[in-house]
């Protein structure tokens, strides 16, 4: 089997030749220090878009390298040249919607262009540019069917609360629901329009990504929940799977109070499993690992980052004891692979998923 | 009565209503002190536990905020002494590096539920954003993190306000995801809490034992 054929077996919850491997996202300082490891001549640490084109041609040569070299299944892309520069520390999405650059993390939207109703009444949504799906085209190109090329959607929730602030997205919920459907619904339309040219550009999986909980509890009520956010995300997992694609749900946090909701909306695959959040690999394998695929569960707010190479793994070898059985497991870290994360210990994660992932033929 | 229906209304996050209900308060002869401490302080509490508790959520929690500070502001000027700040005064702010501020937002809200004023330095701030907004009147500096790269500048703003020669005055609060109790006692802090209900209750000990040894 290859990466892709392994992918997509264990998304339809069966049992592929072996465990596969995937990266969910990867910040530049994680791809710097992995693609030591292997290759010369990186830059050192920055902001992807502080880059010359030569350093950032190298970057993404090294990214695709990480894939080759350790065997990771799935590749995964997002939107680049989506953004422009505003100044130094700021930049501004195809939304208008403008964003701190931060040196611990993916840049940080602040600047939120539809507060109000008359807000909307004066926008122009965007739609979605061909051009920006570039990072898949060269995917595509490069790993020729090898792999599952994965895209990161951003979900309802949190285009919603870039267009409108998380907390006046919050209050707007009692104040002016009508509004918030209003706002929900476009991003709709722009998500399933993109979803058309994705698909022509040969995505395998499309990953929704919408943080919608903390470690103890979702960020909105369950009915908040249904009503405002998985009423649209639904929708986009119905029409990808029209096209064909299989569709994964990425929420941080502890999901058990929206599990159920989640079940019930066709996702192929669930991620990141964050065990800090409750999310515990053997306990939601026995609620729902004959349902649906899990992706993730090794731990990148303490282990990844401060844990040794023998504790990770560990780590890969529970998580696949815990839910690999009869296949739907896809090894991943706990989140994205983020500044704070440890390069050696991402290696001893690739490495264990190899040394432990094995099936006895079934 | 009256009281217990501001308790209600404050959970329901009704701006309108809770100002009418406080004029009625006053109209059956309640002082403004009794409105606060018997109305507005007991509400925040329940919503706090709840919160705690997992039986409401997030937005919930902002919509009692809102009916809160405006509860406040018709209050404040009323209140004999300094105003909002009877139980003390916090510098709150996000650590360096970190731009997460929901759960910082929602410790000033119980903090002020409990009647103190809360002097925000914001996110990603600086430790010297915090030195700066340190004066005698302030009791207590509460630092989030939710990072585990920014956390250890919660260590750096308490070595950066020992350098002030402010460490000594104040008492330190910390929390947010990437803290916990062990972090927290290796930096020096003098308090950590698990969430923005204890938060305000740490706030209230941290205060009174600052009392004793003075
Ligand atoms: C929403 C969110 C964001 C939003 C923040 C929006 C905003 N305005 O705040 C955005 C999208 C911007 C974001 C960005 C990032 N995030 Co983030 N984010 C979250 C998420 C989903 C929820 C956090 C939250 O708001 N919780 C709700 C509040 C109410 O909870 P809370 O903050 O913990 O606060 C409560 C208590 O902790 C306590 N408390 C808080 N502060 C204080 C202070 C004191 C003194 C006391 C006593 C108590 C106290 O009281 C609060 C209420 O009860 C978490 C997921 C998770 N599992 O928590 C990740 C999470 C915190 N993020 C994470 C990461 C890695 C990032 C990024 C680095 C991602 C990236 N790869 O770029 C960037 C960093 C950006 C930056 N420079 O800060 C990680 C942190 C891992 C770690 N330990 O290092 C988490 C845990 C996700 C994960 N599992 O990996 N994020």
């Amino acid at each position: 089997m290859n990466g892709k054929q392994r992918i997509l077996t264990a998304l339809a919850v069966k049992q592929a030749d072996r465990v596969p491997l995937y990266i969910h996202g990867i910040n530049e300082a994680p791809i710097i220090g992995i693609g030591r490891h292997i290759t010369d001549g990186l830059p050192g640490v920055k902001d992807f878009r502080k880059m010359t084109d030569s350093e950032k041609f190298k970057v993404l040569d090294t990214l695709f390298l990480i894939h080759e070299t350790y065997g990771v299944d799935g590749f995964t892309a997002f939107e680049i040249g989506h953004e422009i520069n505003l100044d130094d520390g700021h930049v501004q999405d195809e939304f208008g919607v403008t964003y701190a650059l931060s040196d611990f993390g993916l840049p940080v939207a602040k600047g939120h262009p539809i507060k109000e109703p008359q807000d909307l009444t004066r926008y122009t949504p965007p739609v979605p540019d061909r051009g920006h799906l570039l990072l898949l085209d060269l995917a595509r190109d490069r790993f020729k069917g090898e792999k599952a090329l994965f895209w990161l959607m951003r979900g309802t929730f949190v285009r919603c609360w870039r267009l409108m602030g998380m907390e006046n997205l919050m209050l707007k919920m009692f104040d002016d629901p009508q509004f918030v459907h209003q706002v929900a619904r476009m991003t709709l339309d722009y998500n399933l329009a993109q979803l058309d040219l994705l698909v022509e550009a040969g995505l395998d999986v499309l990953v929704i990504e919408d943080d919608i909980a903390d470690k103890n509890f979702p960020l909105i009520a369950p009915d908040q929940f249904l009503e405002f956010v998985n009423f649209y995300n639904r929708q986009i997992v119905e029409a990808a799977h029209k096209k064909g694609l299989k569709v994964v749900r990425h929420s941080d946090g502890n999901l058990w109070p929206l599990l159920d909701i989640l079940l019930d909306s066709g996702y192929d695959g669930l991620n990141p499993l964050e065990p800090q959040a409750g999310m515990d690999m053997a306990r939601v394998k026995a609620y729902c690992g004959d349902r649906i695929c899990l992706l993730g569960n090794i731990d990148c707010i303490d282990l990844l980052p401060n844990g040794t190479c023998g504790q990770v793994d560990e780590a890969v070898r529970t998580a696949i004891q815990d839910g690999g059985k009869g296949g739907g497991l896809i090894i991943c870290s706990s989140n994205s692979l983020h500044p704070g994360v440890n390069p050696e210990n991402c290696i001893a994660m690739f490495e264990a998923t190899r040394k432990y992932g094995l099936y006895d033929t079934p | 009565m009256v009281l217990n229906r501001i308790l209600e209304t404050l959970q329901k996050g009704d701006v309108k209503q809770i100002a009418d209900l406080i004029g009625q308060a006053f109209d059956a002869g309640m002082t403004p002190e009794e409105v606060l401490n018997q109305g507005l302080i007991a509400g925040m509490d329940v919503v706090g536990q709840k919160f705690q508790a997992g039986q409401i959520y997030i937005p919930h929690m902002l919509l009692a905020a809102r009916a809160m500070h405006a509860a406040l502001d018709i209050l404040k000027p009323l209140l004999a002494g300094n105003g909002n700040a009877r139980a003390g005064r916090v510098v709150l702010g996000t650590v360096r590096g970190d731009h997460h501020d929901i759960g910082k937002n929602l410790v000033s809200t119980m903090l002020e539920g409990k009647g103190f004023e809360v002097i925000d330095v914001g996110i990603d701030a600086e430790p010297e954003k915090f030195v700066a907004a340190v004066d005698e009147t302030i009791q207590i500096v509460a630092m989030s993190a939710l990072l585990s790269t920014t956390a250890p500048f919660m260590g750096e703003t308490i070595e950066a306000l020992e350098r002030a020669g402010l460490r000594k005055n104040i008492k330190i609060m910390v929390g947010g995801g990437a803290v916990t109790r062990e972090f927290a006692d290796s930096i020096g802090a003098d308090a950590y809490g698990a969430d923005a209900a204890t938060a305000a209750l740490l706030a209230m000990e941290l205060v009174a034992s600052q009392k004793e040894a003075r």
